[in-house]
């Protein structure tokens, strides 16, 4: 491997490997853990912790319930509070496990940890419908996810992607530097015309992460005609600002996080456009719209909206006009995007103009059936190990710690052939042959679940779908 | 009416209504002070992105939907336990029963005057459907079949306490029940300090109950006054145990936890994100 990769990534890559330990259990490493998420625990997450009255009202909204009743939500969030009652409050220091109150002590409970971490994903769905407003994704990604990962329980694969995007080297891999590069002459084939690269004060930066070229490159060339088409005056980067930022909030390195968004907005601002458009309906769109400003302590100098919300925008302007065909489309809504950011309306007023056979799914908008897949768990299957490994040049044998590994992720693969169906027979319900989505999560999910369950129906990104139907 | 401090108490119910009252209002006081003051200390002041505006109607109607969309989810999926836990155990049982029973109207208004509002638009409900007297002990029967004379008119038939004591009882028995199963299947949820509250809550409506249907001591079928004075003493001895315990335990979910959690998440889903 030492030979394959240049220096730089192979810095990474090693960073990224001394942070793995699917063993042992590392008491110091776990110790410290605890004392640095419990200590910037902030007024919601006490509430999350502590208003909980146990009445799992939430366990039937998880898309990981059917997989197993201790996948509930509450079950999951619980062992947070194991925790938290142990180790921050008084009878539970003293009375520990008469109050439910313990820490981890051993590998065992580490392992089981992270099988909870890995079967949420943070869809939001639990939020809603609890009755006391408690947000169990927020604490099984926020304070359970920082824990396992840094206590070791972190899959190779992400480890290594996000030191390679924190360490911003994800280019200097040829077989990446060779996609995206193939995607903007592409782009630039599609337009007839050079990229408008690099454009300061442009009205319109269209931000297209390394993630966006490798999973729906026909997206990214449909949102650079949309915004041709409509005569926008819009601008992006030569190069992408990151791989799929931030890859370390999927994983709980808040740090890592706040780090590569703060490069990415650096960059952004530097050409001082006055709007971002994503292409990512999955977490990259919450984390640069809502949680920016939170990570910068400052409003940042642009808005930044999806490319579902300019479209539709662009429509009701008449800027924008589509072909209106009669397919039978429908939209499903990315959790991240739609009832996490609020991005749901928008989507489904493109898609009716597109198609007069648009149908909404039996279960969309606020309680749209998530696909599963978000949360890291998406990227935990051996195809996608494999497909890594290959781009990064190495063996796959290298992207695994050991058989325990192995085993975590089959088991994780398996789990999710479950939890997918529910999504899956909701399109079936719908009657649609065609689902447009926008999270690359979403899109893999759905493309396995549709053929893991014998549907035959193409699954395409927004941007691609309202490009090929461009007047 | 209340005995000066010093005094001494000469059973359960003078010691719970003279006595062990101040205690368990000042440990709740002190409770609820340091658990929001908890709260208040681990705000963080944060930059918030701009809000997704869309509109006042958007917002009245995403604040219904915030209250409302977790009671249809709930009925929808686990209909067994919306019926016996909110429905019996809440709506009909305990938010009833603590608010409007005639006889926790009076112990409220003496408190706090201007609850005697309650009393004054006939809000109260009786204890039972068809008669206002003390049917159980007194020799006379109903003097007609026709409902009790409140506001309620024919609810009544439903709004009286024997009925709503029963239906939160069995409601309490049923979660009761829920968590022994569910502990049994190794689920995390059910906490030890479940038993507790769900078992305080059982020993106060039915010692309530009890006392409210001046049940005679054991093997006798005469009321005595020391046994109703002491099953009404425990009745309200429990209640205060409970006060008491607020500020420590589930049961403070319905002077903050629900309030605020709901407010929070209007505020967060359907104000800054703007969900509709």
């Amino acid at each position: 491997m030492a030979a394959q990769l240049p220096p730089k990534v192979l810095e990474a890559v090693k960073e990224a490997f001394s942070k793995v330990d699917w063993e042992g259990f590392d008491r110091g490493r776990v110790e410290k853990a605890i004392g640095e998420i419990l200590g910037k625990i902030d007024s919601v997450q006490l509430h999350y912790l502590e208003d909980c009255v146990g009445c799992a009202a939430c366990a039937p909204a998880c898309p990981y319930y059917v997989v197993g009743e201790e996948y509930g939500p509450v079950e999951k969030a619980e062992h947070a509070r194991h925790i938290y009652r142990k180790e921050a409050t008084i009878l539970g220091m003293l009375l520990g496990p008469l109050l439910n109150a313990r820490k981890p002590s051993k590998p065992e409970h580490l392992d089981m940890l992270v099988e909870l971490v890995y079967r949420c994903t943070n869809c939001g769905a639990c939020y809603l419908s609890c009755p006391f407003g408690i947000d169990s994704g927020a604490i099984i990604k926020g304070l359970l996810a920082p824990l396992v990962s840094k206590a070791g329980r972190i899959p190779v694969l992400m480890a290594v992607f996000e030191a390679v995007e924190r360490y911003r080297v994800f280019m200097e891999i040829p077989a990446l530097r060779q996609i995206w590069q193939d995607v903007m002459s592409k782009a630039e084939q599609a337009l007839g015309k050079p990229l408008p690269y690099e454009q300061e004060g442009a009205d319109y930066y269209l931000m297209v992460t390394l993630a966006d070229a490798m999973f729906y490159p026909g997206a990214v060339i449909g949102a650079m005609r949309i915004l041709d088409r409509a005569g926008l005056k819009w601008t992006l980067s030569r190069e992408p600002l990151a791989f799929r930022p931030p890859i370390g909030a999927v994983v709980g390195f808040g740090d890592s996080a706040r780090e590569v968004l703060g490069f990415v907005n650096e960059a952004i601002e530097k050409l001082r456009p006055k709007n971002v458009v994503l292409l990512d309906g999955g977490f990259v769109y919450p984390w640069m719209r809502f949680q920016l400003p939170k990570v910068l302590g400052r409003k940042p100098s642009y808005r930044v909206l999806h490319v579902t919300e300019l479209v539709a925008q662009l429509l009701r302007e008449g800027r924008l006009k589509l072909r209106q065909a009669d397919d039978p489309v429908t939209w499903h809504d990315p959790c991240q995007l739609g009832r996490r950011a609020g991005v749901t309306k928008e989507p489904v007023e493109a898609l009716r103009a597109a198609s007069k056979g648009f149908r909404l799914l039996p279960h969309h908008g606020a309680e749209s059936y998530c696909c599963g897949g978000g949360g890291g768990i998406g990227c935990l299957s051996m195809q996608m190990i494999e497909m890594m490994s290959k781009l990064l040049g190495v063996d796959p044998k290298m992207m695994l710690s050991g058989e325990k590994e192995k085993e975590f992720i089959l088991k994780t693969q398996e789990a999710w052939s479950i939890a997918v169906k529910r999504k899956i027979d909701d399109i079936k319900k719908s009657g649609a042959k065609t689902v447009v989505t926008a999270c690359p999560v979403c899109l893999h999910s759905i493309e396995g679940g549709a053929k893991l369950y014998g549907l035959d129906i193409r699954v395409v990104h927004f941007a691609e779908y309202i490009a090929e139907r461009l007047a | 009416m209340v005995e000066p401090l010093g005094g001494q108490p000469t059973d359960i119910y003078s010691f719970a209504v003279y006595y062990f009252f101040w205690v368990a209002l000042a440990i709740f006081a002190f409770g609820a002070v340091y658990r929001i003051a908890k709260l208040l200390l681990r705000w963080r002041h944060v930059v918030k992105a701009e809000p997704r505006r869309r509109g006042a109607g958007s917002a009245i109607v995403g604040l219904i939907r915030t209250f409302l969309d977790p009671v249809i989810f709930s009925a929808k999926t686990k209909p067994y336990d919306f019926l016996a836990g909110l429905v019996a155990l809440h709506l009909l049982g305990v938010i009833p029963l603590i608010f409007l029973l005639a006889h926790h109207v009076a112990f409220f208004a003496y408190w706090f005057p201007p609850y005697r509002l309650v009393a004054k638009w006939g809000l109260w409900i009786p204890l039972s459907m068809t008669t206002s007297a003390l049917e159980i002990t007194s020799p006379i029967y109903p003097a007609s079949t026709s409902f009790t004379n409140t506001v309620w008119g024919p609810l009544v038939v439903v709004l009286n306490g024997d009925l709503l004591a029963l239906l939160a009882i069995l409601g309490v028995a049923f979660k009761i029940g829920m968590k022994v199963l569910e502990q049994a299947h190794g689920l995390q949820h059910v906490r030890w300090s479940d038993y507790f509250s769900l078992g305080l809550l059982l020993f106060i409506l039915v010692t309530g109950y009890a006392a409210a249907r001046h049940h005679p001591p054991v093997g006798s079928e005469t009321v005595d006054v020391a046994t109703y004075r002491t099953l009404l003493g425990l009745h309200i001895l429990g209640a205060e145990v409970l006060l008491a315990i607020t500020p420590f335990s589930k049961f403070w979910h319905f002077v903050f936890g629900y309030w605020y959690g709901k407010l929070h998440e209007w505020y967060d889903v359907r104000l800054q994100k703007g969900l509709v």
